[in-house]
This record gives C-alpha cells, structure tokens and sequence, in this order.
C-alpha cells in the first residue's frame, strides 16, 4: 500500500464516519422525542387509570374501601387510587407484595406516581430510558385501563329481552334470513349488552318498571265553602246562609293488556249543599251533580277502555260519565279547577243526570277531526237497559282562524227516552273555544232541548285568562255567562268569576264569585250573591 | 484525488440530506397508540370508506358502541367504527369541513374522533365525565364537548387533535352552540336556569344570562324546585343567527336573547315540561315539546309569541321539519305526529310499531327525508316527508340512538 492509497483510504474512512455521524445525529434526535412523547402517554395512562380508580372506588365504596388503602400501603402511594378488586390480584400476579386491610380508610383521591404498584406492576423505574420498557409500560397500562373499564363496571351488563322474527324449515331448524320451506315467526330472545349504566339509572328504571305494572292510586280532593246572600225578591230559606261541600274522588288506573286499561273512580261527598236551599234551576256547585247521598261512597266511574285501528279509535264500556267524552270545552268544562256553577261546567241540554252503564267510541285520525258516539243510561233506579237511555254523538274539528290561535268547534245530538211515555226525545248542541291570543281563550255553548212545549234553550259565553295572565305563572281566572230559557218551569241568568291559585304542582286555591237571578214561573225574581271558596288538591 | 474528494463531498451531502430527512419524518405527529406503533410493522394507507362524507348518514350505536355510516343512496352501511366495550356513545357529529366524526363515549369520559373517510379512529381523548352532547366551531377548529355530570367543557383542537382546556363553572350543559361568526358560544345549562357565554378566542365563561324567574309559589312547591332541576335545555339559533331561544323546562317558558347584546328581550311562556326548541327551516316558526302536558307549542318567530299549542304524544325527544311539514317523534308511543307548517294545524300521525323506542332523527339536508333511529328492533326508519311512507334498514348496530347527517337542518340529540 503506497502512501497516497493510505491517504486515500483514509479519507474514505473519514467520510463514512462523518456520513454514519450524521446520520445518527437525527436518530438519536428521533429517539429523544419518542422517549418524551412515551413518557408523556406513560403519565397521561397513569393519570387516567388513577380517576378511573378513584371512580370505580367512589362507586363501589363498601367492596372498595377497605381493600384499597392496603394496596396502597403495601404498594406506596401510587396504589392508593386503584381499586382492591382489581389492584390486588393484579399486584399479586405480578409480585407485588401483599398486605392486610386497613381500617377505617381514608377518601379515595388520586395522588403522585411512585415507582411500584398497581399503576406500575412490572416495577420498571419512571426514568427509565429504554424504549422497550416504556413501551411495555404502556401496554400494561392500557390493558389495565381496558380491564378496568370493562370488568370495573358500575353496573353488571345490561341485560334484555327482544323481539326477532326468525325463519323455521319442517325440522325446526332456525334461519335468520327468509329459507324455501321455512316459515317466519316470532320469537323473543334475551341480548346482552356492553351498556354501562350508573346505580341510579338502574334504580330509576326499576322504579318505573315497577309504576308501570302497579295499579296508580290517584286521588281529587275539593273543598267548597259558600254563602248566599239574597240580593232581589222575597225572603228564602237560604239567604244569608252558608254551605261546605267536601268531595274526595279516588281513582284507580291499571295497564291490563296492550292499549287497555281499566278504570274506576270511586267517589264520597259529605256536607249541607246550597241546591237544597235556594230556589235555582241549575246547580249552584258542580261538585253536587256527583251527590247521590249524603256521607255515602259510591262508585262514580267504572270501565275498560282499548285502542283499536292503529290507535286511532278508543273504545270505553262500563258504567261511564258521558260529559267527559262529549260536550268538552277548554275553559268551562271542570267543576274542579274551572268555574264552579253547574251551567258553566255542562251543557243542561245534553240531559244526563246521572252516571250509568254505557260505550263510547271515539274516532280520533289526529288530523283534526274527532267522531264520536256513545250511549249511556242515566238513571239509578232503571231496571233494564231499555230504560233512560241517552245516545250521543259528536264531531269536532280544530280550526285556526287566520290571525287567532287555534280553536275547537263541536257539534252534538241527543235522543232519549228519559221521560216515560213521551217517546224519544232529541237535542243539540255546540261547544267552542277560540284561543284569541295566548293566554285568552273565549268559550261560548249553546243547546236546545226537546221539552214538553217547544224547545228549551240555553247559551252560556266568557273568557278564560291562563298562561302567564295571572300574579303567578300557573294561575288562572275568568268570568262566564250563563242563561237558560226553559218553557217550564221559569229561566235563569247566570254570571260567575273565578281567580284560582296554583299554589303548587297538586294543590289550587280559587276565589269565586256568582250571581243567579232566577225569573219564576208565576212573574216573580229571586237573586242571589254566592261568594265562595274552594280548595282543591290532586295527587 | 479530486475524484474521491468529489465522492466524499457528495457521499457527506447525501448522508447530511437523509439525516434531515429521518429527523423530520421522526417529529411527525404519533399517531393513537405508540405502543401498537411500535409493534406493527409499516401499513398500507387505510382504503376509503366514505368517498364523500356528506353522503352518509351516522348512527350513533350506544350498546354496540359504534358509530355506523349508512350511505343515503343504497342505504346499506358501509362500515362502522367500534369505539371499545362500554363507551356508550351518546350523540355524533361531522366537522363542518367534513374531515372529522365525533362523538363523546358517556361511559368512558372520552372524545373520541374519526377519519370520516377511512371511518378509523384517529384520536381518543380523555374528557371529564359523562360527555354527550358537543358542537363543532364554524371554522371546525375548535370541537367543544360538554359534560353534562363534570359541569364543564372540554375545548378540543381539531387541529392538533388534543385537548386544550376545560372550562369549568358550568351546570349540567347540555347543549353548545356557536355564533355565526365563531366568536361566542352559547351554552344551556340544564342544572340552572341561565345560558353560560363563553369567550372562543380565550375558551373562557365570559357571562350568565338569566332566562326567567322562579315563581315566588317555589317556597309552597319545594320537591318541585329542589328535587330536580330541569333547567335550560338549548339554547338553539334562530335562522338568521341573530337570536338565540332557550328553554326551559321547570319554568316552561322560551327566552329570547339578542346575540348581539346578550340580553334576554322576551320570555314566552310555552306548555309544561318544554323539551327543547327546534327551529323550522324557513325561520318563521320554531316548536318546543311539551312533555309535561303533551302538546307542542309553536311560537311565531316574527311576533315572538305562541301561535298554536296543539296535542302532541308522550315522551316527546325530537321535532323534524320536511315538505312543510313538522315531525314530532314519541319515543314510547311509537308515533311520529305530524302538523301542518302552514295551516298550524295536526295532519295525523304516523305509525312506527308497537312497543319500540324511537330516538332521534336527522333530515337530509333537501327535507325530504328523515333518517329516525329505533331502538328497540336496532332499526333506522327512513320517513318520505311528502308522502308520509316508510322503509326500514335493519340491524344497524344495537341500540341505535341518533342519526347525524352533514350539512342538515334537523342534528339533534335527546
């Protein structure tokens, strides 16, 4: 080898080493950040196992408590946050020593990583810089975080039960999909799910679960106190006299097969009546169109009701109140929230006294437009169904009127045979409310009834004030008109305002003031001033 | 001489160049797991899913815990991304640039975000705790994830896909929603009865605004008032941005604030229990779902008052606007009720099953048709708007239980 093949050599070797230099230059650069970035995921795994821990522990307190203190004992700090379920086993099967449970643990809170432990079982030291280490750290860790989150649950699996439709050939061999010769069925089948839920999710769906299938109690409550004061005519028993109706209406509800439920309301009312005094030809408290006698408990309501077609038609047999199926109106149509005189609650021309056997059907599209149809006795001591029987039917229709809310409009007919000897009778009638802003609504009714002589006739109008047009939010109020015009008997002039309280969600208080002027048959007039108060609570 | 000179010089500049090379390519970013990086050896590019993500329609799976893509035209799905045992997804959403889906895993207390056309899971990031409903900035920058049980949002920049703050001093969010302009977000809290805003620019609260007074009854009612709040639900735009209508459900009112002000500059007093507002698509009506009395009431978006309160189902969760018409989803009914947007008026009422659960719906961004996830029989119901018909696509995941589509009108959650 000559001197200047020595040179030349040598500078070869000089450049392969400035080249492998350079090179390792940005090798070992490369490594550096992947060491931080490492030990950057080691710290974020550990900081999620660690809340994770303190979850699971916060959760799971009586199986958690004591355990975990010991691990973190046994292990330095770093296994304090880990739960004892998981962190011991795990802490055992990777040499961890074991330790006895503590007593009175303390609050489960994460704290600083020290070198061993549950959220560092293979023991490999924080400053550790070889790669395969960190590397192997992070797969514990994320295989712990995935044990933890699935096993760790706060719940166990959610189980239910669904309905499938599966093919079944002549073998009774199961396809899933359509199979010559198999035939579709319905089967159901239990699925389990990897759906986490907390304990009060759980406990809200047993607690609905368990609504659903019981029989729901439901009681209306309403107390009416009154006092009439004779303001025209001659002297009556009533005036000056005052009056407390108590009612308690308890309803019992039950899901009993798929869109069928069954219902009863049984009802007691006790106390002096102002009817019984004061010479009116409607009642002056709703609450006394329910008294059949006093101090007694009666059944007021009893019957199925299904949903047949889609839904769409609602069927009801049993013994029934037809009023609340007919003649509805938004804002006169409650004795116990709304007004209180009779007149504004019904209209008198649909004739029905009392609650009897009965059927309604209701053919409701939700498009609008409701049909209806029902027939019902009303009368107690009728000794077969031939007897006051009353059909009805009905058709409404919501209208919006341009430049008003919306608004429901019905008209009714009636025929009966109430009266003995006189053959069947007929009626009509209509019920409206007109929302004219929000808040406002005006009601109006009119009725004519077939009556020994020509027809009787009755209208009743007024206003209703809700949504927000009261001092509290809930309240209500409103005034109302009344007149009936009977061929018999005389007419009577009504009017009557109401304030109701919303006091709470299941309890109203409302004020009411009424006037009755009753023209007599022989020419004379009676007047009278009922002030009031009523009480109501349902819950 | 020269020549081997010549060789070392140009051997040293390559070795120089490569070395720059292998620096740059190490401070690319990581991808999800390092761990898996390291083990796996160099992988072909992920094929294309979803070609155009506009295109699909995401379903959010919660027991499946998944997110699947049904493409709109053949509807089938043409894939899914599992997102881990027990994440429970709760609402999904694309990146208004269509890069990126995400969702929030309820049960993980994770975001977790996906390449909308490999449908690969890109990024997991930890949350605070029980995230689910989230909203996405204008620009798509900034993805806000709130966690209705931490009290807060987790800020999430999609460009560095990691979280960058938390802002704290929420109650129960439940629904996000940016300004136009990306400047504010508004957020309802449903464990209070004010609208939180919050600074973009910084990611900070900046102001509560009030929506309505508790009546001064509360202290006759204290279960009603102290038992549970149900407080602000949205706060949803309307279609000029220029107002923002929330609801609440204790107080059942709609308060309108002026975006520009931030001031509350009506309340209107709605049906009981109102779950949400959903805004028509033509700005001149929006709707709440009354749960307490079951009934809808529609508000005049013009005159800022209730134009109609019309029957409804139970447990209403979501209202869809199509072909003039609303479609107001009962979950347990198994009913979709439909009004007509003109008249105000009912126009009947769709029949979906007996005994099913329907979630929510999203409509295609030409309002013809509603995309409604079924529960129960782990179906999307595929209603034609007009003519009121229906198709099924079974067995898309378990438990579906919201449907997102990019670009429309209707994206929603419970």
């Amino acid at each position: 080898m000559n001197v200047s093949d020595f040179k030349f050599r040598l500078m070869v070797c000089c450049a392969l080493a400035a080249m492998l230099a350079v090179l390792a230059i940005p090798s070992s650069l490369a490594a550096q950040t992947n060491q931080t970035e490492l030990v950057q995921r080691i710290k974020e795994l550990e900081q999620q196992l660690a809340a994770l821990s303190a979850a699971a522990a916060a959760a799971e307190p009586a199986a958690v408590a004591q355990p975990a203190p010991a691990v973190a004992q046994a292990a330095g700090q770093r296994g304090g946050n880990a739960p004892a379920g998981q962190a011991a086993p795990a802490a055992g099967q990777r040499g961890a020593p074991a330790a006895p449970p503590a007593q009175n643990p303390p609050m489960q809170m994460p704290m600083p990583a020290p070198n061993t432990g549950p959220l560092n079982p293979e023991n490999t030291p924080p400053d550790s810089t070889n790669p395969q280490d960190l590397l192997d750290r992070i797969k514990t860790l994320e295989q712990r975080i995935r044990d933890l989150e699935t096993g760790t649950v706060l719940s166990d699996p959610e189980t239910r039960v669904r309905k499938v439709e599966v093919y079944v050939d002549p073998d009774g061999t199961i396809h899933d999909q359509p199979t010559p010769g198999a035939k579709k069925e319905t089967t159901y089948q239990r699925e389990r799910v990897y759906r986490r839920q907390t304990i009060n999710e759980k406990i809200e769906e047993a607690l609905a679960d368990a609504e659903e299938h019981n029989v729901k109690v439901g009681v209306d409550a309403g107390i009416v106190a009154q006092y009439a004061h004779r303001t025209q005519g001659d002297p009556t028993p009533g005036d000056g006299h005052a009056y407390e109706l108590v009612s308690a209406d308890l309803f019992f509800t039950a899901g009993i097969a798929q869109h069928t439920l069954f219902f009863a309301d049984i009802v007691g009312l006790s106390g002096p009546n102002p009817e019984g005094e004061l010479q009116v030809l409607t009642l002056v408290n709703g609450y006394s169109a329910r008294l059949v006698s006093q101090n007694d408990i009666s059944l007021r309501e009893a019957w199925l009701r299904t949903e047949l077609f889609g839904q769409k038609l609602g069927l009801t047999a049993g013994r029934l109140d037809l009023t609340n199926y007919f003649d509805h109106n938004m804002a006169a149509n409650d004795e116990t929230t709304q007004f209180l005189s009779d007149a504004l609650v019904n209209n008198p021309a649909l004739g029905l006294s009392t609650n009897g056997s009965g059927l309604a059907l209701v053919y409701d599209p939700k498009n609008g437009f409701t049909f209806k149809v029902g027939l019902q006795q009303s009368k107690t001591e009728a000794k077969s169904l031939s007897e006051s029987m009353f059909t009805l039917g009905e058709i409404g229709y919501l209208a919006r009127i341009p430049g008003l809310s919306e608004g429901n409009y019905r008209v009714w007919y009636r025929t009966d045979n109430g009266d003995p000897g006189t053959g069947y009778r007929i009626a009509y009638g209509t019920s409206i409310d007109q929302k004219l802003r929000p808040g406002l609504t005006l009601f109006a009714r009119y009725g004519a009834s077939q009556a020994e002589v020509k027809r009787d006739h009755f209208y009743s109008g007024g206003l209703q004030f809700d949504n927000g047009l009261g001092i509290f939010p809930g309240d209500a109020w409103g005034v109302g008109y009344g007149q009936n015009d009977f061929q018999v008997g005389g007419k009577e002039r009504l009017i009557e305002g109401y304030y109701r309280f919303n006091l709470t969600e299941k309890l109203n208080l409302s004020f009411h003031v009424q006037h009755f002027w009753e023209l007599l048959e022989g020419g004379g007039k009676l007047g009278y001033l009922i002030p009031g108060v009523r009480l109501q609570a349902s819950f | 001489m020269f020549k081997a000179k010549r060789i070392i010089k140009t051997s040293g500049f390559i070795a120089a160049v490569l070395g720059m090379g292998a620096t740059l390519m190490s401070l690319l970013p990581a991808p999800t797991s390092l761990a898996a990086q390291a083990q796996a050896p160099a992988q072909a590019p992920a094929p294309i899913k979803v070609p155009d993500p506009t295109k699909v329609v995401m379903i959010v799976n919660r027991d499946s815990n998944d997110i699947a893509f049904m493409d709109v035209n053949t509807k089938k799905v043409v894939g899914s991304t599992f997102l881990g045992n027990n994440v429970n997804p709760h609402m999904v959403m694309m990146s208004p640039d269509g890069r990126y889906v995400v969702t929030g895993g309820t049960r993980a207390n994770k975001a977790y975000i996906i390449d909308s056309r490999t449908l690969q899971l890109v990024k997991v990031i930890p949350t605070d705790l029980g995230p689910e409903h989230l909203s996405f900035s204008p620009d798509s920058r900034w993805y806000y994830q709130g966690n209705p049980d931490g009290d807060s949002i987790s800020v999430i920049d999609m460009q560095s896909l990691s979280k960058i703050k938390t802002i704290s001093g929420l109650a129960e969010p439940l629904n996000i929603t940016f300004t136009a302009d990306g400047s504010k977000a508004y957020v309802g809290n449903y464990g209070a009865h004010w609208v939180g805003v919050i600074d973009v620019r910084r990611h900070e609260l900046l102001k509560k605004i009030q929506i309505g007074n508790v009546p001064g009854v509360a202290k006759l009612d204290p279960e009603r008032y102290l038992g549970e709040i149900k407080g602000i639900n949205i706060a949803a735009p309307s279609v000029d941005g220029r107002y923002l209508y929330a609801a609440d459900s204790d107080l059942a009112v709609v308060g309108v604030i002026d975006t520009q002000t931030d001031k509350v500059i009506k309340t209107i007093r709605v049906g009981k229990d109102p779950w949400r507002i959903y805004m028509n698509h033509d700005g001149k009506y929006a709707i709440t779902a009354n749960n307490g009395d079951e009934t809808i009431s529609i508000i005049d978006l013009k005159k800022n008052e209730v134009a109609a309160t019309l029957e409804a189902g139970p447990d209403m969760t979501g209202v869809n606007f199509a072909a003039g018409k609303a479609f107001v989803i009962s979950s347990t009914s198994g009913f979709v009720y439909v009004y007509n947007m003109s008249s105000l008026r009912p126009a009947g009422r769709i029949r979906l099953g007996t005994n099913v659960n329907l979630e929510t719906a999203t409509t295609d961004p030409s309002d013809q048709k509603l995309y409604l996830a079924e529960s129960t029989t782990n179906e999307v119901v595929i209603i034609d708007a007009r003519t009121e018909q229906i198709e099924r696509v079974a067995n898309v995941g378990l438990f579906p239980w919201g449907t997102h589509i990019m670009d429309s009108k209707d994206n929603y959650c419970h």
